[in-house]
């Protein structure tokens, strides 16, 4: 990073800083300016002091263009914080987009966005999963008609398929939520996953800080049970909801073992009409299992319910947990602390997300790399030295 | 053995002709997996599972009566689509002076839907695609001067078929015909409604009973007339093909069968009264073949419930030429086509017929449109002789052959229903629907890639657009029209009476009482559509559907020839200049249920690449602008086929405007009139695409417009 934004980020005045390399308070200044080169002897001062932070390519490269925004772009992410804030949706869904594309430009344009966000302590992120026709859809439905009679505002974010084939998608999820989505306590928001959950959890994460900032209290993230998504979302919410059939094991539900074991609520959905008997028995197995499965939140344990979304049954009972859940939690202060955890282990996921792309798209294509690969592949050139010659390059490029 | 040799000799000599080509090349695969020879013989007659026998008895593969056309030929039935009671009246009466038999009635949007005129939710569909009914009063001038014990009618309703038919019957009454006299059919097909048409109202559950409820009623007390007529129409319309369209049907009919025993009918006071009805396309032998299969499985069907009378065994049908064959391009073509289709169902032994106007890809009949469909039946009827001779392709050997294969295909496919339980848990699943849109998704995609033909569309393109005048319909206008009628009657009807009907309706409906019965009597105590449906409704509750969607098939089946590979070009210089793939929303606004283009059009969009949204059916414009600008979309595509682009798309781009959103790009697609096009242009809608699109050149232009 450039000298002077290392300053300013750990508040070090130019002139303890000067002090502390030997040079004098004007020489610093032209080192920052640009006006002179620092010699090498000052740079490796510069490099061991700031931990690598500032090495010699922040003098001697300029920054890549996409980190500096125009005036006018600064003042599109202006306009859009100010209407998020007043409400319009035409606003909020295009921060959501800047925070989904995959321009440079807008991703810039996002993280300004979000660097002006404030941090929601108020709101509930609920994550949803189950496989494809468990009633996800519908139960969300109910269950945020019932929140907006409530007078919550209801969000939220559906997570689709794409097709790896084609990277298309087809996105249905609001001819199931046919009264949420027109009610204007609502936004429902469906996402394709463009095949990479890494990126799915980046864009969800800061997709749930734009709708807090409209004002929505209430956030759902709903994803297919079947794939690994479901870790990741687990990360970004404050309870997770897992909604099962009325029938059979983890084996017949075709969901994942471990996704039940994240549960801190268990939901057997569609308990209506001839399957309510299958619904109780397979409540009460899970009842059981569940004091077998070790407790990830220490202070409520997970319960399983009841539910019909289309006869409106086991709603109340469920949302009365959940509130119990959060106030215990708030309570205990644990609910924020978690929230602190999950942004730390956001930061390193962006930073395996971006090393991935870095490695993908810049390193794989670069010519000198695809030499020493094709010297591996002709036996000319051994393995661990052509990793550790490629690792090192990583941390000499800055673009 | 002689035999033998000499179909040896045939293959050596035809295998000659070939030159290097070999005689397996020239097996044609049908689209319904059937495997048809060049050449059939002899030999092939043998092999046929299906039993041939003699009209007018029983398996009655043959045809339901003895004399069949040698007597009476079928009945002319024009179906029509006019918005008010009294343009639908007059041209009755017009038909009837020029050879028309059979009345048949098509009704609006709302009224389908139970809705009366003055509802907020119809605004566009009012007097579209059909008459509005909102009570007696319009059946009254519907009927006017008709007279009902002499005349057939035949009503395509199905949604709100209790206080339509309650209508109906108490219209006869007043002019005094009593119900017993009424001849006729209400179509009164649920189960279809949930596969492909989406007119329905209440959930499955109350539709059955309410089905049950007319059977029954119908079978006491209206002995002429015909209480259901189980649809694969428009499973065709949806894009099934051949042997799911008689597969799906005849489970269908299997499930009302078992609904109206379980009411305590006896088999024989009903069964011969179901009808059915049958679409006929360009497929021509599939299409005889497939009515004669029909007949025979389901004498063979109803035949497992073991009735007395003959007469239950017997299918009856009703056939309509297929309007999703008639394209806008080149459109005098469809004449022909009409007349091809309609050939078929009379060589098929249909019972009545109605042929669909060469304009129908564009808009609703004019008088001329109407005239040359009418004369095309009869020009068949008088001037070729066919009638003369009953059955005339019986024992032909590829006719007969393609009758076996289409019977066991079919049984393959009522097997997988019966196996999870019957049509209504099937629908339930979604296996209908899901198969039919798999044929749907792969009969555009040879469409569009070449290999399946239609003149003018694909092949043969006319050089110059031909204008055709076309008939245009005034909404608004019908709509101001029938809520002034509906304010007076509201004005002058006792509403302590409206009260109590309304009270003892939903009584019936939480309790066993029958619907019709007691809908009659409200009906006449001026009791609306609406409001009859809406008492029910607080008991059965409107129904939603949940839209699944397919993926893939559109792609595998597609054959690439370049213009893939462009699109694929066209989409990655999108995605690295915009960031995101083209998003689209697809919309179906207004109660037009028919979504078979709006799914198409999905599944092909995303197969090319596209992220597609699918609104719920039965959208307002409002709410469809607020999912396009949740949602992103760069572009609304808003699928149209009952003539409500007029009113709703200047309402979707007003809506657009006061949400600031106007940089959301609009492009419309279905039955539009050409003569509409500089209408929608100047609201500021991007691009219109008519019947007959090719999907690929279409997202090419949809990429670049964005």
């Amino acid at each position: 990073m450039k000298l002077k934004s290392y300053l300013k980020l750990f508040k070090i005045s130019n002139i303890d800083f000067s002090k502390k390399i030997g040079i004098s308070n004007v020489s610093l200044s032209r080192y920052i300016t640009g006006e002179r080169l620092p010699e090498k002897s000052i740079l490796n001062k510069i490099f061991k002091l700031t931990e690598g932070l500032v090495d010699a390519n922040d003098f001697f490269l300029s920054n890549s263009p996409s980190h500096d925004l125009s005036e006018i772009h600064k003042e599109e992410i202006k306009k859009m914080i100010f209407n998020i804030r007043e409400g319009k949706l035409k606003d909020l869904a295009k921060a959501i987009t800047l925070v989904e594309s995959s321009l440079k430009l807008h991703n810039a344009q996002a993280d300004l966005l979000l660097s002006k966000l404030k941090h929601n302590k108020k709101s509930l992120r609920i994550g949803i999963t189950g496989v494809p026709g468990v009633g996800k859809s519908t139960f969300i439905e109910t269950f945020g008609m019932s929140l907006i009679d409530l007078g919550y505002k209801v969000a939220v974010l559906a997570i689709d398929p794409s097709s790896k084939r084609t990277g298309g998608s087809i996105l249905g999820d609001k001819t199931r939520m046919m009264k949420l989505s027109v009610n204007k306590n609502a936004f429902i928001r469906p996402s394709p996953s463009q095949g990479n959950l890494g990126g799915v959890a980046k864009r969800t994460s800061e997709s749930i800080r734009c709708l807090e900032e409209a004002g929505f209290n209430i956030i759902f993230v709903e994803t297919m049970g079947v794939g690994q998504a479901e870790t990741t979302v687990y990360d970004m919410v404050d309870i997770f909801l897992v909604l099962l059939l009325p029938s059979g094991g983890d084996e017949l539900q075709g969901i994942k073992k471990g996704i039940i074991e994240m549960a801190d609520v268990i939901i057997i959905n569609k308990a209506d009409g001839n399957l309510k008997n299958t619904a109780e028995i397979t409540m009460s197995e899970y009842k059981n299992a569940q004091n077998m499965i070790s407790n990830i939140r220490v202070d409520i344990s997970p319960e399983v319910f009841l539910c019909s979304s289309t006869e409106s049954t086991g709603i109340k009972k469920i949302w009365n947990f959940i509130k119990k859940f959060e106030k215990v939690r708030r309570d205990s202060g644990s609910f924020y602390k978690t929230r602190v955890q999950q942004q730390t282990k956001a930061i390193w996921r962006n930073i395996s997300l971006q090393s991935q792309d870095h490695i993908e798209y810049k390193l794989k294509s670069k010519d000198s790399i695809k030499k020493i690969i094709k010297d591996v592949e002709k036996n000319n050139f051994d393995v661990n030295n052509a990793s550790r010659i490629i690792f090192d390059s990583i941390f000499k490029s800055n673009s | 053995m002689d035999r033998k040799k000499s179909y040896k000799g045939w293959e050596e000599k035809a295998s000659k002709e070939l030159h290097d080509k070999s005689l397996e090349d020239h097996f044609w695969e049908t689209p319904e997996g059937i495997k048809v020879k060049p050449l059939y013989t002899e030999e092939d007659l043998e092999k046929i599972n299906h039993e041939i026998g003699l009209p007018g008895l029983p398996p009655y593969t043959r045809g339901p009566r003895a004399t069949m056309y040698t007597n009476r030929p079928w009945t002319i039935r024009q179906y029509a689509g006019f918005s008010t009671a009294e343009e639908s009246n007059k041209f009755y009466k017009e038909g009837l002076k020029n050879g028309v038999m059979g009345l048949s009635v098509a009704f609006d949007l709302a009224t389908h839907r139970g809705y009366d005129s003055d509802h907020p939710r119809v605004l566009a569909d009012v007097g579209n695609a059909g008459v509005a009914i909102d009570s007696i009063e319009d059946m009254n001038l519907l009927f006017d001067g008709i007279p009902l014990d002499q005349m057939s009618v035949s009503m395509t309703m199905n949604g709100a078929v209790i206080p339509v038919l309650a209508s109906f019957i108490a219209s006869g009454e007043e002019q005094g015909c009593p119900r017993e006299k009424l001849t006729g059919t209400i179509q009164n097909d649920i189960l279809k409604e949930f596969m492909v048409r989406n007119t329905f109202i209440f959930p499955p559950k109350p539709s059955m009973r309410i089905v049950a409820d007319i059977i029954e009623y119908t079978s006491k007390k209206m002995p002429r007339f015909n209480s259901i007529s189980i649809s694969g129409y428009h499973m065709q319309e949806a894009g099934a093909n051949q042997v799911q369209e008689l597969a799906y049907t005849l489970a269908d009919g299997k499930e009302y069968i078992k609904s109206a025993l379980e009411r305590g009918l006896n088999i024989d006071e009903f069964a011969p009264r179901l009808s059915f009805f049958w679409s006929i396309g360009m497929n021509f032998f599939m299409e005889i073949a497939k009515m004669r299969a029909a007949r025979y499985m389901w004498s063979k069907i109803v035949k497992e419930f073991k009735p007395k009378n003959d007469r239950s065994l017997a299918l009856r049908t009703h056939c309509q030429t297929s309007g999703v064959s008639l394209v806008e391009q080149d459109a005098y073509n469809n004449i022909v086509r009409t007349t091809i289709e309609a050939m078929a169902a009379v060589m098929g032994g249909t019972q009545s017929l109605h042929t669909n106007s060469f304009d129908e890809a564009l808009a609703l009949p004019t008088k001329f449109s109407a005239r040359i469909a009418r004369n095309t039946q009869l020009i068949i009827s008088e001037e070729t002789g066919i009638c003369n001779v009953i059955d005339p392709l019986a024992g032909s050997y590829y006719v007969e052959s393609l009758t076996s294969s289409i019977v066991e295909e079919s049984q393959k496919l009522i097997n997988e229903i019966d196996e999870v339980g019957g049509m209504v848990k099937a629908i339930e699943i979604g296996i209908p629907k899901m198969r039919i849109e798999e044929s749907s998704a792969k009969r555009q995609a040879r469409v569009d890639s070449n290999e399946e033909t239609i003149v003018g569309v694909n092949k043969y393109k006319p050089t110059e657009k031909q204008e055709i005048n076309i008939l245009s319909i005034d909404n608004e206008e019908v709509r101001k029209r029938q809520i002034s009628r509906l304010h007076e009657l509201k004005k002058t009807r006792n509403s302590k009476n409206v009260e109590s009907f309304i009270e003892k309706i939903k009584n019936a409906a939480s309790s066993n009482g029958n619907l019709l019965e007691i809908c009659i009597e409200a009906s006449k105590n001026r009791c609306t559509v609406g409001e009859m449906t809406l008492a029910m409704e607080s008991v059965f509750g409107r129904h939603n559907l949940s839209t699944k969607t397919i993926s893939g098939v559109y792609k595998n089946t597609v054959k690439n020839d370049g213009k893939i590979d462009i699109i694929d070009n066209e989409l990655s210089k999108f995605l690295n200049k915009k960031g995101r793939r083209p998003r689209m929303l697809v919309v179906k606004m207004g109660q037009d249920g028919h979504d078979r283009g709006a799914k198409l059009i999905a599944t092909a969009f995303s197969d090319l690449g596209f992220d597609v949204d699918i609104g719920p059916l039965f959208q307002t414009p409002e709410e469809a602008a607020k999912q396009a600008i949740e949602n992103d979309a760069h572009v609304i595509g808003v699928s149209t086929l009952a003539a409500g682009h007029k009113t709703l798309v200047p309402l979707l781009m007003e809506s657009l405007k006061n949400n600031e959103a106007s940089y959301i790009k609009v492009i419309c697609g279905g039955v539009i009139p050409p003569d509409d096009y500089p209408f929608l242009y100047d609201l500021g809608v991007s691009k219109v695409f008519g019947p007959g699109t090719n999907i690929q050149e279409a997202a090419i232009e949809i990429i670049n417009l964005l």
